[in-house]
């Protein structure tokens, strides 16, 4: 019923005895208290609120079990901003109005910035059907993709090593 | 919603690793694949089980690859490994249009080709695609046996399969052909990539710039599940496809001998109205793929 | 930071809250650590729509270990008080049914509550909801509204007596005569007119679907009282309402919204079910108890809105003037069990918005409420308003063709042009320049140019359209109307301390859930006060610390609640002048200082008096030689009602390519033309103008509730309620043709609210203008390609018999 795993989530190894049925969110949100992930379909793997990085993929962590990330990366919002600096994602989204009531962010950005390792020169429309898996029912979808668009020429002009995820 | 309680996780690395951990639950286990639809079904609790074996570590499931004659796809690889892997497709582009817009990134980073042939869900996208594609689907039985059987034979029906209890999907294999030849799908979904109202996958292997060898067509999102439309394909086989009005036959030929229903979004007309126009774009898109190889 | 140059109002200034959202640090329900282990809480929900309850067997549930509880209606019919209560019902005349939180002896929709499984943990309350058998004896279900209202139809509610919860004629007058004189003079001009158009229209059931579920916590103490954290919009009503059923006294009860709620969009505004029995498990059971509302359930139970027939018809003369409006309106209602809203009052509002920004003084509506086993309508954006809008900009596109005009020369002329004015429902408009708006909208486009390439398309076998909408919608809600509306005040209120260090705190009793009031709130105290916004700090939801408000919704914010901003950052500038002037030996004439830099100045002395720190520091700390009359109190609570409702308007135009072989189309623009009077923040403007656009084209032509024939809902998952992902929608352009409003301190409007409302209309007018020469006329929503391929090849058939 239950097992012993071991996550490293942002950097951080987690051991910890968990039962084998829990979500990979709720071990995220609950068991680690990171609740920068959220959930906003329970079910079907829909919304992409709860969108994390394993081993530096994008993926729905409701559509997981904690026991499968067993001795994986998870990389979540929280461990995004390095050392108190935003991620060009981060302060693109503040600067476009990505957001309004926040609570799909974190998993837009989580996809985003896999999303951008693969392909740091998007177009727009790239850029939308890159984000299909994740619903926000705020901002019309402008702000992010103009976001995303902005981080991308940044971390481009800027040279920045594509950072890994995890 | 959460999964009913499970006992046991496994994690093999090898085949039979796994078998042996299947064969250890006595009956009351299930293998995971990318978990893209069990997870729904467990969460939902439709599906229960004891143990739950996760093939995400055995790496013999997982690739594409064309060598020998032939191109083989591991059970294991994900939907983005197959949309990457269009040059080691060959002819098989089918498949990789397909793996390109199935869910979304996300499911396309965990889901699996095996994954969603087992599981055949009345409307998905590389069933359908894999039987315009004719493979072969890699068996290997509960009690040890490999069996290869069409993809014809392996998809009997929505949630259907010839997989029995245990059984384990091992890859899809195909043929290259001799000759120029290609394939193409393309789905209509109410939003953008969602799951297929209809879809149609078209293979083509010419025999001459404007004619077939063979011909293979599927359409998704009746409510049998995915089929071929054998009249459409006669009339592609003996079609000048360089006349627009028979390649038009043809997809009304298939449009006329598939049995739409409605759904409560969209209605059964429109799907066969759906069911010409896609197959008309996919002859075309196979077609034009086969003739850049000949030169 | 941002820098400005002509002040806080109207500076393109980026969300104080968005660094804790983008780092995951928000603190949504969800997220609160308040309790410690509370008890989580499940719903059983009914799985048939209308049904005697014969039986319901919890005790294999209750026997799972970690299970604490499960109750059904049985068990708290006689231990709660039912709805309706004296705070939930409005001053209207309509029914308004009894219920419980869970069901009690029959259910009336499919997802209705029958039993609540409380347990130590959310894995095992669901393991004892599976094993919870309920036993059903079907009854007929009542799934057409119009079938509910036929003298043989089954009841909802027998003990009612009738299906319609509420019917009213909104035009001619309050008396019946007055009414019938009314419709006489109506009819007489649809008799001697040259045009008639004589529609039915149809806006299907959708709404808006939050991305974060409803939700609350709960703990009580008999000394400490009731303490409430849940997902609302309104939580001083929700702590009146709770004092009413549960007789504790209000100042027991505190209710808290999180400081970060994920949308709302009006479905978190009314009292539902199940945040009262949260409230009761916990009374009962002496621990803190958790509910988290699964998508699933969100989407049986709420959320679903618009659903209205309108039977509309226009009389016009040979130009396209409208002489003469009816419209019949027939709204499902579903079981109509919903504090506060009772699932009419959005039609009823609805109709009375129906003639628009359209200059029509004679009309005659009525509107019928019916009750059917669905889920009761809940409050959504446009607020009963979308199918309204979308039948009377379809309507005036049918006219404009048959008078051989274009659409847009019918639309403008017949806009309003004299404000303030009474439309014929009575809801007045106070001012504004619909005829500016509209204008800047089409001459943007270049109507005469776009015919032009329109044609030219049509040669080269391309169809492409252009459509509009317009909509005048409530700026928040006064008292004068939101009082025989829903029984509550609309007046807006805050409180702004000052500390001795020269910061402010603003208390707002609103929950906003994505509006960003701690921005916009934070540039208005700081523009009057000459602080910078990061000198305020913005309190939201708590009834503990903020005067009583109605809330977050109706588009409030902009109006009601910053104006009471400002008028509490003036009252406390206006004594800092006081003390200032007395300091300095000054005249105290406010026009004579000024508050810049986080400094005082004076219009006669080059050097500051005094920096805000210093002068703060004086009056609270040192309240030493103050001048006559004056105390140490720097703290200010205003209420700011509206003399006069107060509406916003935008126009709205879609250009689209459309497909007449497959019915498909494309959005190759949308624009957007609005008047929101003065902009606090045009980036949180155009934030909503997007957002709230993209909602309406997902109703339009994805997201919608299905029920089939036996009441089961089909649509209780995301996968099957479609919404528009980032693939699915355009960029939307704005334009901003802004008049200060007269009737609020700063000129501003609230402006959230309505934008979805015009956008089917817009969209469906392009569609059939782009397939003008096939002759289709778009009459329901949602409009999806099969649909509109069904019409062409009607009216193929149509042609060719």
């Amino acid at each position: 019923m239950t097992r012993e795993i071991s996550v490293t989530v942002n950097g951080t190894v987690y051991r910890k005895q968990v039962p084998v049925r829990l979500l990979l969110v709720d071990f995220i949100r609950d068991v680690l208290d990171l609740t920068g992930t959220h959930q906003g379909c329970t079910y079907e793997g829909v919304c992409g609120a709860c969108t994390v990085q394993l081993n530096g993929e994008a993926v729905k962590s409701c559509m997981m079990l904690a026991v499968q990330a067993d001795g994986q990366q998870v990389t979540t919002i929280e461990g995004l901003a390095r050392n108190g600096v935003l991620h060009p994602l981060q302060k693109a989204f503040k600067e476009h109005h990505g957001l309004q009531c926040g609570f799909c962010t974190s998993g837009m950005i989580m996809n985003a910035e896999e999303f951008l390792r693969t392909n740091p020169r998007p177009t727009e429309d790239e850029i939308r059907h890159a984000l299909i898996g994740n619903i926000c029912r705020c901002t019309g979808y402008q702000g992010i993709v103009a976001a995303v668009s902005a981080a991308a020429e940044e971390m481009s002009a800027a040279g920045t090593p594509a950072k890994s995820g995890s | 919603m959460y999964p009913a309680s499970i006992e046991q996780y496994h994690r093999p690395a090898t085949v039979d690793e796994a078998r042996a951990a299947y064969a250890a639950a006595g009956g009351e286990a299930m293998y995971i694949a990318g978990g893209m639809s069990l997870m729904q079904a467990m969460k939902s609790r439709v599906l229960s089980c004891r143990a739950l074996i996760d093939l995400s570590q055995v790496s013999e499931l997982r690739g594409v690859e064309n060598s020998g004659g032939r191109v083989r796809i591991g059970a294991m690889t994900r939907y983005r490994a197959v949309a990457e892997s269009r040059a080691a497709l060959g002819p098989y582009q089918a498949l990789a249009d397909a793996a390109d817009r199935v869910g979304d990134r996300q499911v396309r980073n965990r889901g699996t080709v095996g994954g969603s042939l087992s599981w055949n869900f009345v409307v998905a996208c590389t069933p359908v695609a894999a039987l315009a594609c004719g493979a072969s689907v890699s068996i290997l039985r509960a009690d040890g046996r490999r069996e290869s059987l069409a993809i014809d034979d392996f998809l009997q029906g929505p949630m259907t399969t010839a997989l029995s209890e245990g059984d384990l999907l091992l890859g899809i294999e195909m043929p290259v052909p001799a000759n120029p030849a290609s394939s193409a799908y393309r789905k209509w979904g109410v939003v953008v990539d969602a799951l297929p109202t209809i879809g149609v996958a078209v293979f083509v292997e010419l025999a001459s710039a404007s004619s077939c060898r063979n011909a293979r067509i599927a359409v998704v999102g009746l409510p049998g599940g995915p089929a071929r439309t054998p009249r459409a394909e006669a009339r592609l086989k003996a079609a000048d496809l360089g006349d627009p009005s028979s390649l038009a036959a043809c997809a009304k030929a298939a449009a006329e001998e598939c049995d739409t229903a409605a759904d409560p979004w969209i209605g059964a007309s429109y799907k066969s109205h759906l069911i010409e126009r896609l197959c008309l774009e996919m002859i075309g898109t196979a077609v034009r793929r086969a003739r850049s190889q000949m030169s | 930071m941002t820098t400005v140059e002509k002040g806080w109002i109207g500076a393109r200034y980026t969300r104080r809250e968005d660094l804790r959202l983008l780092t995951g640090k928000g603190q949504y329900l969800a997220d609160l650590r308040v309790v410690r282990d509370p008890l989580v809480v499940k719903f059983v929900r009914s799985s048939v729509a209308h049904a005697l309850i014969k039986s319901i067997d919890v005790s294999a549930a209750a026997k799972l270990p970690g299970v604490v509880a499960v109750l059904t209606g049985a068990d708290i019919r006689d231990k709660i008080r039912p709805l309706p209560t004296p705070s939930t019902v409005p001053l209207l005349p309509g029914h308004y049914p009894t219920h419980w939180p869970l069901a009690v002896e029959r259910v009336r929709f499919h997802g209705e509550p029958v039993a609540a499984v409380v347990a130590t943990d959310k894995y095992t309350a669901e393991d004892a909801v599976e094993l919870v058998q309920v036993e059903y004896e079907d009854l007929p279900p009542i799934t057409d509204p119009e079938k509910a209202l036929l003298a043989d139809s089954p009841l909802v509610h027998p003990d009612i007596g009738t299906n319609v919860m509420f019917s009213m004629v909104l035009t001619g007058g309050l008396t019946e005569a007055e009414q019938a004189a009314n419709k006489a003079r109506v009819d007489s001009i649809f008799a001697t007119a040259d045009v008639v158009v004589k529609e039915r229209f149809y806006g299907h059931r959708c709404g808006v679907m939050p991305l974060e579920t409803r939700g609350a916590v709960a703990s009580f103490d008999p000394e400490a009282g009731l303490r409430v954290w849940m997902s609302t919009q309104r939580p001083h009503i929700d702590r009146l309402v709770f004092s009413e059923l549960f007789d504790i006294p209000q100042n027991q009860v505190q209710v808290s919204a999180p400081r970060d709620q994920g949308g709302a969009f009006g479905v978190k505004a009314p009292v539902y079910r199940e945040p009262i029995m949260i409230v009761y498990l916990t009374k009962l059971l002496g621990r803190p108890v958790q509910w988290i509302e699964t998508r699933e359930e969100h989407l049986m139970a709420v959320s679903q809105e618009r659903d209205q027939i309108h039977e509309l018809e226009l009389a016009a003369d040979k130009q396209g003037r409208i002489l003469g409006l009816r419209d019949r309106v027939i709204a499902d209602n579903g079981d109509s069990c919903e504090g506060v809203f009772w699932g009419f009052i959005m039609p009823f509002y609805g109709a009375a918005l129906v003639p628009n920004a359209y200059h029509i003084p004679d009309c005659d509506i009525s509107i019928t409420a019916v009750a059917t086993n669905k889920s009761a309508l809940s409050p959504a954006r446009a607020f009963g308003s979308l199918p309204g809008r979308f039948a009377l900009d379809r309507a005036i596109d049918m006219l404009a063709r048959k008078v051989g005009k274009d659409a847009a020369d019918v639309r403008r002329m017949n806009l309003i042009t004299q404000l303030p004015c009474n439309i014929a429902t009575g809801v007045h408009y106070d001012s504004g320049n619909f005829v500016g708006v509209w204008d800047k909208l089409v001459q943007h486009i270049d109507v005469p140019r776009f015919r032009q390439e329109q044609r030219a398309a049509r040669a080269e076998g391309r169809y492409i359209g252009l459509g509009f909408g317009v909509a005048v919608h409530a700026s928040g809600v006064a008292s004068e109307a939101l009082v025989p509306m829903e029984g509550q005040p609309g007046y807006g209120s805050a409180t702004l301390k000052m500390d001795s260090s020269g910061t402010v705190t603003v208390f707002e009793g609103d929950a906003p859930q994505g509006q960003g009031h701690e921005t916009t709130m934070a540039q208005i105290a700081a523009e009057i006060l000459g602080l910078d916004p990061e000198d305020v700090t913005v309190r939201v939801g708590d009834t503990n610390n903020t005067p009583f408000a109605s809330g977050t919704f109706g588009a409030r914010g902009g109006s009601y609640t910053a104006s009471a901003v400002a008028m509490a950052a003036k009252a406390i500038r206006d004594k800092i002048v006081k003390v200032v002037a007395h300091d300095h030996k000054l005249e105290p004439d406010p026009a004579h200082f000024r508050f810049e830099a986080k400094s005082i100045w004076h219009k006669d002395r080059a050097e500051a008096l005094t920096s805000m720190a210093g002068v703060c520091n004086r009056i609270i700390m040192k309240p030493l030689d103050l001048p006559a009359g004056a105390d140490a109190s720097l703290e200010h609570t205003a209420f700011f009602e509206a003399k006069e409702p107060m509406m916003a308007f935008s126009a709205h135009a879609a250009i689209v390519e459309a497909d007449p072989a497959s019915g498909e189309f494309r959005i190759l623009r949308y624009i957007s033309s609005e008047d929101v009077g003065r902009v606090i923040n045009p980036l949180i403007v155009e934030g909503q103008v997007r957002g709230g656009v993209v909602q309406g084209l997902s109703n339009a032509m994805f997201e919608e509730f299905i029920y089939d024939e036996n009441g089961q809902q089909l649509t209780s998952s995301m996968e099957n309620y479609m919404l528009a992902n980032a693939a699915d929608v355009p960029n939307i352009e704005i334009l901003h043709a802004d008049t200060p409003c007269e009737h609020t301190p700063l000129g501003t409007r609230g402006m959230g609210e309505g934008v979805p409302g015009p956008v089917p209309g817009a969209l469906c007018n392009a569609i059939c203008d782009a397939l003008e020469p096939f002759g289709i006329e778009i009459r329901d929503l949602p409009v999806r390609p099969d649909r509109v391929w069904a019409l062409l090849q009607a009216a193929r058939a149509r042609a060719a018999g």
